[in-house]
């Protein structure tokens, strides 16, 4: 038997690192070749990575959350002799491995994986933890290697173990959560009757109802003892907190004096602060509705914003955590940088598209017949390019390093899709050079496989413009992040009939919201008009679409 | 099942009374197991009975002997003279108050003792034979078993323990007279600890030894500090020599004849002859292949961090479990089997056990030296201090030796520390907590020490690893 160390391979073209997301295995779990064993991110990509052993595992290199560059040793697998010439590159070896023969002499290769799940191995390396924080390790089921120590050089203490342990707990239970999850809705075909209203969704959250706090609220009483019995450490945590230790309250005596714990100081320091932060509210987030758009197709977006304000950056009895990782984090870092990187202007306008409705149901049948369900998708697509080609700094890309503004040629058109993991983006390329069923048939194609998350990395990179649909879900406008590095982004909202002037009276018509967001570095606002002008034109004239 | 035979059950059988079946036999009832320990010979195992306690009441004696005798540049004169049969009775009593002490802890603890020897019938079954023949036997079926049977001297061809001019360990340390020459073969710990006993007790000792030096696992330095020693008390060396067999002297004694690898030969006068060549797993009796336990060819039981063995509801703890052979180890290794039996969360985890030679000056040892760390890919960084610069040291007469701790560079962390000394078996545990509570140097410094102690030592080699020592020049 031999010990096999496995890479993290090239899960995609170019790409140089992933983050792991979630561990699927522990150590002294039974592994098959081909078995996933991780969940690795990449550019919005969920691939779950291969073991190409068959064997025991020996040892996780890597904590969940953690990016790793493509070839660093991830994990390793205690191998048969058989199956020890399988190669790093993540591909399956064809070794003839006895899947079925236990390791003789490894006692803990016979053991079933739930023996392995409350029996972390204990570390082969050097872990510097002491003896308590490596039998609460065990206890909690965590491996004291793959534990960050806080402590001085890194040195393990328990308060890190049970850090770990919660942290781990949560992101296994929000795995679960995403998986039991009914999926959520989905830009490309909802049914308009279900939609619902971006802000009613928001009232029912309850972010109208007070932020849970402790008891009363009001301040907790101060025990005013004149001596109290504490360790050093305990009188320095409470110096640190601010806290006087002789106003901790405790039950506990030693030789009939008040005897104060960590526990008794950290919950009284607790009491306080709360009940000062209740005096004292938190102030209204901010534009809620920019946050929401920024997200609008993510159903996690509801719910996180609702959290933060709530909690104001503190967490109170009953408030559920989730962990900030895996797709949520890469959307977020991506939205930070792009929001914080390019100053965001966003127009809105309204489309009176009739004439596009009426293109539509007659193209609807032929599609059918061709087996292609005709969205709106991809007359907005070709109208969108027809806009690009004449205000070409929309479909541009700044690259600051360079000081230089790359106005792209191509017409690769991002489409947004929600899916129960998150914002996913597939990229449909090349949409000047395709016919609108060709569109219709790639979108719902790309779409389902977001949703499924069988997209390649490479089918989410080379957008030159993102289109987002948060229409199908609720809304009429709203800001939409641009995809960084392009230059623009247009959101649309549900068409629907809405009153429109026509010769002076006010008609129903079916309208689409259009709401454009424009890197202001690149784009002014009057060019911005300019090409949503376009966009509408041919929306509003489908038969221009033609001569595209 | 043998016609006649009782059968009985039980939780958790232990075979074995040594450090490693006792506390795991008494572990494993506190944890409320129904728990039966099997011994054939004597509670306390080669530990209580024939290794550990017995030989350092030995060396106890003979060193305070040694002492007194050779105390007269302090000013005190003394001609001591060695009662060796007095000597081996006080042993006895502290053995056998030892001994009573375990089994009484044990039926205390609720143990159920059956005197006798165990053998494996099947994974779930073994047979309880009672000393000798018609005394009868028992079955008892288990839910889970202890191995610790423990281990026994290794007997070397032509070199028979039944022979009485040839001593085993056990016999060294049951002498009632104290032989005028004594031939040791092996120059390991206890063939050491047994040389300067017996110098100490006035016999003229001669040790071969197959390798180039003695106590082959130490680092140079620390071998040389013993060897010289011991030289000094009269202890005769000889290196690259193999016992080869015994043959009757004309006066009365044996001669022991010793061969190189080259052929060389060569005979020493002796009247007796101590073979301390090492120590070997007993199995014989037990079965082990009827529950389906796998041994190593050396016939060590193999177990996993958890002391199961290939099966894994029967465990094997102590010397029979293989190296580290200490009787420390084998309790360590007794409390987590219990745990584990009972469910617990206990396993194998410590960064380094010590171990501790009972030479003089004593060693004690644990966790890595500087060519280990340095293996293990640390940048090792180590501070020493000898303890001719101890004032405790000077005031004790022994001031040979030092204490080194090695340390990592980047963090600070001890990982290890080798004392060679006065009191260095004491001395050591400081260095152990240090590493297992996973303390920088400047924790070991920044700790007060009382003074005048040996103790000080640790804190000063902790301060010149830092570059900081007051009492010694820094490296």
């Amino acid at each position: 038997m031999t010990v096999e160390e496995f890479r993290l391979p090239d899960v995609g073209e170019g790409v140089a690192e992933g983050e792991l997301v979630s561990w699927l295995v522990a150590p002294g779990d039974r592994v098959e070749e081909d078995q996933p064993v991780a969940e690795v991110e990449t550019d919005k990509a969920l691939v779950e990575v291969p073991s190409s052993y068959d064997g025991t595992v020996e040892e996780l290199f890597v904590e969940e959350g953690e990016m790793v560059p493509v070839g660093d040793v991830i994990i390793s697998f205690r191998v048969d002799e058989d199956g020890a010439e399988a190669d790093d590159s993540g591909s399956a070896d064809e070794g003839d491995v006895d899947e079925t023969s236990p390791d003789a002499g490894e006692p803990e290769s016979a053991e079933s994986d739930d023996a392995a799940e409350s029996e972390p191995a204990t570390s082969s390396g050097r872990t510097f933890a002491p003896p308590s924080a490596r039998r609460l390790a065990r206890e909690l089921g965590v491996d004291v290697a793959a534990v960050d120590g806080s402590g001085p050089g890194g040195r393990v203490t328990e308060a890190d173990v049970r850090a770990h342990a919660n942290g781990d707990a949560g992101a296994a239970d929000a795995g679960d959560a995403e998986s039991d999850e009914s999926p959520a809705p989905t830009p490309a075909d909802v049914d308009f009757d279900d939609r619902q209203s971006v802000v009613d969704a928001r009232g029912d959250d309850g972010a109208a109802e007070p932020s849970p706090t402790i008891d009363s609220g009001s301040s907790p009483e101060p025990a005013g003892r004149d001596t109290t019995l504490a360790t050093p450490a305990t009188r320095k945590l409470a110096r640190d907190l601010g806290v006087d230790i002789d106003d901790v309250p405790t039950d506990e005596t030693r030789d009939g004096e008040a005897f104060v714990t960590d526990e008794d100081v950290r919950a009284y320091a607790d009491a306080l602060e709360s009940a000062t932060a209740e005096s004292a509210p938190e102030p209204e987030p901010v534009d809620v509705d920019e946050t929401a758009a920024a997200t609008a197709d993510a159903t996690a977006g509801d719910t996180s914003t609702a959290s933060a304000s709530a909690a104001g950056g503190e967490t109170t009895a009953g408030d559920e955590t989730v962990p900030y990782r895996g797709v949520r984090r890469t959307i977020g870092k991506q939205m930070e940088r792009s929001k914080f990187t390019a100053p965001h202007v966003t127009h809105h306008d309204t489309a009176e598209v009739d004439a596009l409705v009426e293109a539509r149901e007659e193209l609807k049948p032929r599609a059918e017949e061709r087996g292609v369900n005709l969205t709106y998708m991809p007359f907005v697509m070709k109208a969108i390019v027809a806009g690009l080609k004449e205000h070409p700094y929309l479909n541009s890309e700044l690259r600051e390093d360079d000081e230089e503004i790359v106005l792209r040629k191509e017409y690769n058109l991002g489409i947004a899709v929600a899916t129960d993991a998150g914002l996913m983006v597939p990229v449909v390329d090349d949409v000047d050079e395709k016919g609108l069923f060709e569109l219709a048939a790639e979108v719902r194609d790309l779409a389902t496989r977001a949703r499924d998350r069988s997209l390649k990395p490479a089918e989410m990179k080379g957008s030159t413009f993102t289109v987002t649909n948060f229409g199908a879900i609720g809304g009429e406008f709203a800001t939409p992040i641009i995809n960084y590095p392009e230059t623009a982004i247009m959101g649309l909202g549900a068409i629907e009939e809405r009153p429109v002037v026509r010769d002076g009276e006010v008609v129903p018509a079916p309208t689409l919201p259009l709401s454009l967001s424009i890197d202001h570095r690149v784009v002014d606002g009057a060019v911005a008009a300019r090409f949503a002008n376009t966009v509408m034109e041919h929306l509003e004239h489908p038969l221009l679409l033609l001569t595209r | 099942m043998v016609v006649g035979d009782i059968a009985t059950g039980t939780e958790v059988l232990v075979i074995g009374g040594g450090p490693g079946g006792y506390v795991a036999a008494i572990r494993a009832a506190q944890e409320g197991l129904d728990t039966t320990l099997v011994e054939r010979d004597a509670y306390g195992g080669a530990c209580l009975n024939r290794g550990c306690i017995p030989s350092k009441a030995l060396i106890t004696g003979s060193g305070l002997a040694h002492e007194a005798g050779n105390a007269e540049f302090m000013g005190v004169h003394a001609d001591p003279a060695v009662d060796m049969g007095k000597m081996v009775e006080w042993k006895d009593g502290v053995v056998d108050q030892l001994t009573s002490g375990v089994e009484k802890l044990c039926k205390a603890n609720g143990v159920n003792l059956v005197p006798g020897t165990a053998s494996f019938v099947d994974e779930h079954t073994a047979r309880v034979a009672h000393g000798g023949e018609g005394q009868g036997s028992e079955s008892i079926e288990f839910e889970h078993a202890v191995v610790a049977t423990g281990s026994r001297p290794i007997q070397i061809p032509g070199f028979d323990f039944a022979e009485d001019h040839v001593w085993s360990s056990a016999e060294a340390l049951d002498a009632d007279t104290v032989p005028d020459r004594i031939g040791i073969v092996g120059g390991g710990y206890i063939g050491m600890e047994l040389a300067t006993t017996y110098a100490k007790l006035g016999a003229e000792v001669t040790v071969v030894e197959m390798l180039d030096d003695i106590l082959q696992p130490y680092e140079d330095d620390v071998k040389r500090i013993v060897r010289k020693r011991a030289e000094e008390l009269g202890v005769e060396f000889h290196f690259g020599e193999g016992a080869s067999e015994w043959s009757e002297a004309a006066d009365g004694g044996y001669l022991l004849h010793t061969e190189t690898e080259d052929g060389e030969e060569s005979t020493y006068g002796v009247d007796k002859i101590l073979v301390a060549v090492g120590r070997q797993p007993v199995t014989d009796g037990l079965d082990p292949e009827n529950a389906g336990i796998e041994t190593d060819d050396r016939g060590f039981i193999e177990t996993d961090d958890r002391t199961r063995t290939a099966v894994e509801h029967i465990h094997a703890v102590g010397d029979v479990a293989g190296e580290p052979m200490l009787a420390h180890a084998a309790s360590n290794e007794g409390i987590v089997a219990a745990e584990v039996i009972a469910g617990e969360p206990a396993a194998l985890d410590q960064q380094a056990i010590p171990a501790a030679v009972f030479t003089d000056p004593e060693i004690g040892t644990v966790g890595l030296t500087e060519a280990e760390a340095e293996a293990e890919g640390f940048d090792p960084v180590v501070g020493e201090m000898p303890f001719n610069a101890s004032g405790r040291a000077m005031t004790t007469g022994h001031t040979e030796g030092f204490v080194r701790l090695v340390a990592d560079e980047e963090t600070g962390f001890v990982l290890g520390g080798q004392i060679v000394g006065p009191e260095a078996s004491e001395l050591v545990a400081e260095i152990a907590l240090a590493i297992e509570m996973g303390a920088t140097l400047e924790d070991v410094a920044a700790t007060v020490h009382t003074h005048p102690t040996l103790a000080e030592a640790v804190m000063e080699a902790a301060e010149n690893a830092r570059g900081q020592a007051i009492h010694t020049l820094n490296r």
